[in-house]
């Protein structure tokens, strides 16, 4: 074995350049305030190579990306892990970098003779954010999609070259397969490539100045081997924890809905972004996208100068501390605003909706060549949600929303659907209290009709607690899929009921004095042969002015298939929808 | 006090030497799973192949001479993309008595698409020069192809023909399925 490695040494010299990388000296001693950099080598090469072999597995393009991922994701043996982990260190490294940025900003090692040193890791910084930013957008999801669009909408706004580096970066106009091969090419060529450059100035350099001491010395001197290296491997191995601690947690990485651009999504960047998204909202994106990055630029430059006297140095410490703890402060705010907003909150539950609905369509169906996007698209409970909510919602609700889990700001006017024709929600409808309440028909002119009125009102006890019998045999007709068909001899003695054969009803009017059930006789109230049925419910969205329902005593319902504000299609999709669930 | 010494520096270097190498080896290792995942997937599924429907009889030549047709499959399956519909390879067709004889177009050698050759009424790889007769078996000596050309289960339904298509490891004596 000697004799092998006399001959490599021999060719190669790698004894000597290994004593010289491993006995660099450390004055002082070994410290862990020296750790960082060693630390952000790791993740570096971590990215590296979970990098390349998410490679394998990644498809980019509009119709694959997405679909790339989630079969990682989700049918590749271990394929969440490997991703939750580049996902999480990705995280840690911004963590980390700012440690490092810290320790060389309060230890004063950016000053001479290592200025140079502090230029080249502050552009390292830069193209870690650029590494972050880029790889935010190639999983092709909801979030990543609507967030990266504002980043490279800012790039727009940079003087003269703006408009044409966006689409040079974008690939075109608008979004699509070339944002994806590019966005690639520098996630996983270009800028790594850089970053492997500048790391190797940036030790090289760190080398040649050694490290930049910070007194009183605790210790005597000793060397890079193996006493530091202990205590940067120990670091490496708690940031690795960490990561894989994350990606245990969470179980890997997170994966929205896929990207659709007619499908609205609250676009918020990473969160080590915020502070920037929070500043948007207060300065112009001009300030934010060229006059801030080139004070920073600007202040980078000068810090090596600035640090000469010990008050300057005072005043770079104080610049950095000021500028992280305005960043911690706009971050809290934003997530403080998120959180207060429920309308984010719904947005954000809808996603999850979506993500998990996509899930398991793929799970029955598989992806069609043209894409995941367009199994969402074609969903019928989808189309259904997003239907309620443009058509609907302004006067009815479902389960107090508007379908989708979105609160409507116009008071509600029509009864609360979900759970409709169900025996709860009948026997709902027939109590006069919830009758008149806002949540069936107190934003209407029935209110104060005859139901409410000359029926409802005028029930005695004893009526009023024969009513949810009424309601069992109405629900039963709507052949609802979750609930149970009556057996017959029970349904012919509630019509008996409903018929008022022995006349239980005599106060108020008796149901059949106005809706008729399978009889000729054309009663001046809504039809309830078949209520609640497919047959039913479409009839009547399509025409509530029917002289089968409200005939001209319809108030407010727009008749969506006779004035053909929506399709047959999409009113039975409605109709689907509105009886598949029971109410929440 | 001194062995003392030794055997702390001795254990630094021994912790140094495991923790970096722990570190070192994480990255690879948390991909090697999924890198795997291909040998994985395909020892589990042993599945007997679909029946393709691939041509009417009738367009088949009487006189036993061979005609190509592309297999159309119903539902393929490529990683996360479901096809409906599409080609999976092609076969020559030959009919034989009553019966229809299927021979897959790969080549065994090496898996380039063998010709028919009309004037000497007879299969040719053009790669290699391997040469089969019209029942498929090797005819020129030292072939490079180790097996006579593959054959699959076919079937006459309804005057159409039906195949379970299937493609074989290549370059081996035997004819072994994969998968």
């Amino acid at each position: 074995m000697k004799f092998v490695f006399d001959w490599l040494d021999d060719r190669s010299g790698y004894r000597n350049l290994l004593h010289e990388v491993l006995y660099e000296k450390v004055p002082g001693g070994a410290r862990w305030r020296y750790v960082w950099g060693s630390c952000l080598t790791f993740a570096f090469f971590t990215q590296v190579v979970t990098g390349t072999l998410l490679w394998m597995f990644y498809s980019p393009s509009a119709q694959t990306a997405w679909e790339s991922v989630y079969f990682l994701q989700y049918q590749v043996w271990g394929g969440w892990f490997l991703r939750g982990v580049h996902h999480y260190m990705a995280q840690a490294m911004i963590v980390l970098l700012v440690l490092h940025l810290m320790q060389v900003v309060i230890d004063g090692a950016y000053r001479a003779p290592r200025e140079l040193n502090f230029w080249f890791g502050a552009l390292m910084m830069g193209v870690t954010l650029a590494l972050s930013l880029t790889g935010y957008l190639l999983p092709w999801d909801q979030k990543g999609y609507w967030a990266t669009a504002v980043a490279t909408n800012l790039m727009a706004e940079v003087p003269w070259i703006g408009p044409a580096l966006q689409k040079i970066v974008v690939g075109g106009v608008e979004y699509g397969h070339h944002t994806l091969t590019r966005f690639f090419a520098l996630h996983a060529g270009v800028l790594p490539a850089m970053l492997v450059g500048l790391v190797v100035v940036h030790i090289y350099l760190f080398r040649k100045h050694g490290i930049h001491v910070k007194e009183p010395r605790p210790k005597k001197d000793s060397y890079f081997w193996p006493d530091q290296i202990l205590k940067d491997a120990i670091a490496c191995l708690a940031v690795l924890l960490a990561v894989v601690g994350l990606t245990l947690y969470f179980r890997g990485a997170p994966l929205g809905p896929p990207a659709d651009p007619a499908n609205e999504f609250p676009a918020r960047p990473e969160w080590y972004f915020l502070f920037l998204f929070q500043l948007l909202k207060y300065v112009p994106a001009f300030w934010g996208a060229v006059i801030i990055p080139a004070f920073l630029v600007l202040w980078i430059f000068l810090q090596p100068f600035i640090g000469i006297s010990r008050p300057g140095h005072q005043i770079n410490i104080g610049f950095w501390w000021t500028l992280i703890a305005g960043s911690v402060a706009l971050t809290l705010l934003a997530f403080a605003e998120d959180r207060a907003n429920l309308r984010h909150s719904a947005a954000l539950e809808e996603a999850n909706w979506q993500a998990e609905r996509v899930l398991s369509i793929v799970q029955d169906q598989g992806i069609p060549p043209a894409g995941a996007v367009t199994l969402l698209r074609s969903d019928h409970q989808n189309r259904a949600r997003n239907l309620f909510a443009s058509h609907c919602s302004s006067c009815h609700r479902f389960n107090g929303h508007d379908g989708r889990g979105y609160p409507v700001d116009d008071p509600q006017t029509a009864p609360e659907l979900a759970g409709f024709a169900s025996v709860d929600w009948v026997s709902k409808l027939l109590t006069h209290k919830h009758y008149i309440s806002e949540e069936y028909f107190g934003g209407t002119a029935f209110k104060d009709g005859t139901m409410a009125k000359k029926v409802l009102a005028k029930y005695t006890p004893e009526e009023t607690a024969l009513l949810p019998r009424i309601a069992t045999l109405l629900s039963d007709m709507a052949e609802l899929p979750y609930q149970k068909p009556l057996e017959e001899d029970e349904r012919e003695e509630l019509l008996a009921l409903f018929y008022n054969d022995d006349l239980d009803f005599q106060d108020g009017l008796a149901c059949i004095d106005c809706h008729d059930i399978d009889s000729e006789g054309d009663g001046y109230a809504p039809d309830l042969t078949g209520y609640g049925s497919n047959e039913w419910t479409v009839a009547f969205i399509k025409n509530p002015e029917d002289e089968r329902f409200y005939g001209d005593e319809n108030d407010r319902m727009p008749c969506y298939g006779r004035d053909a504000k929506l399709t047959d299609e999409e009113i039975q999709i409605l109709s689907d929808w509105i009886r598949s669930k029971p109410a929440k | 006090m001194e062995g003392e010494d030794t055997g702390r520096r001795k254990f630094i270097r021994v912790a140094t030497i495991g923790v970096s190498a722990a570190c070192g080896i994480f990255p690879l290792a948390s991909g090697i799973p999924a890198l795997l995942d291909p040998v994985k997937k395909s020892a589990g599924e042993q599945g007997v192949e679909p029946w393709s429907k691939v041509t009417p009889l009738a367009s088949l030549p009487e006189d036993g001479s061979p005609a190509k047709f592309e297999v159309v499959q119903e539902k393929v399956v490529d990683a996360w993309t479901t096809y409906k519909d599409i080609p999976v390879g092609a076969v020559y067709l030959t009919r034989q008595n009553n019966d229809v004889v299927a021979f897959n177009l790969k080549c065994p050698h090496l898996g380039c698409a063998i010709d028919y050759r009309k004037q000497s009424n007879d299969y040719f790889c053009p790669c290699h020069n391997s040469s089969f007769g019209l029942d498929g078996s090797v005819t020129t000596e030292n072939s490079p192809s180790p097996r006579s050309m593959d054959t699959m289960e076919t079937k006459v339904e309804d005057g159409f023909v039906w195949i379970r298509f299937q493609h074989f490891r290549p370059n081996v004596p035997e004819k072994i399925p994969l998968s």
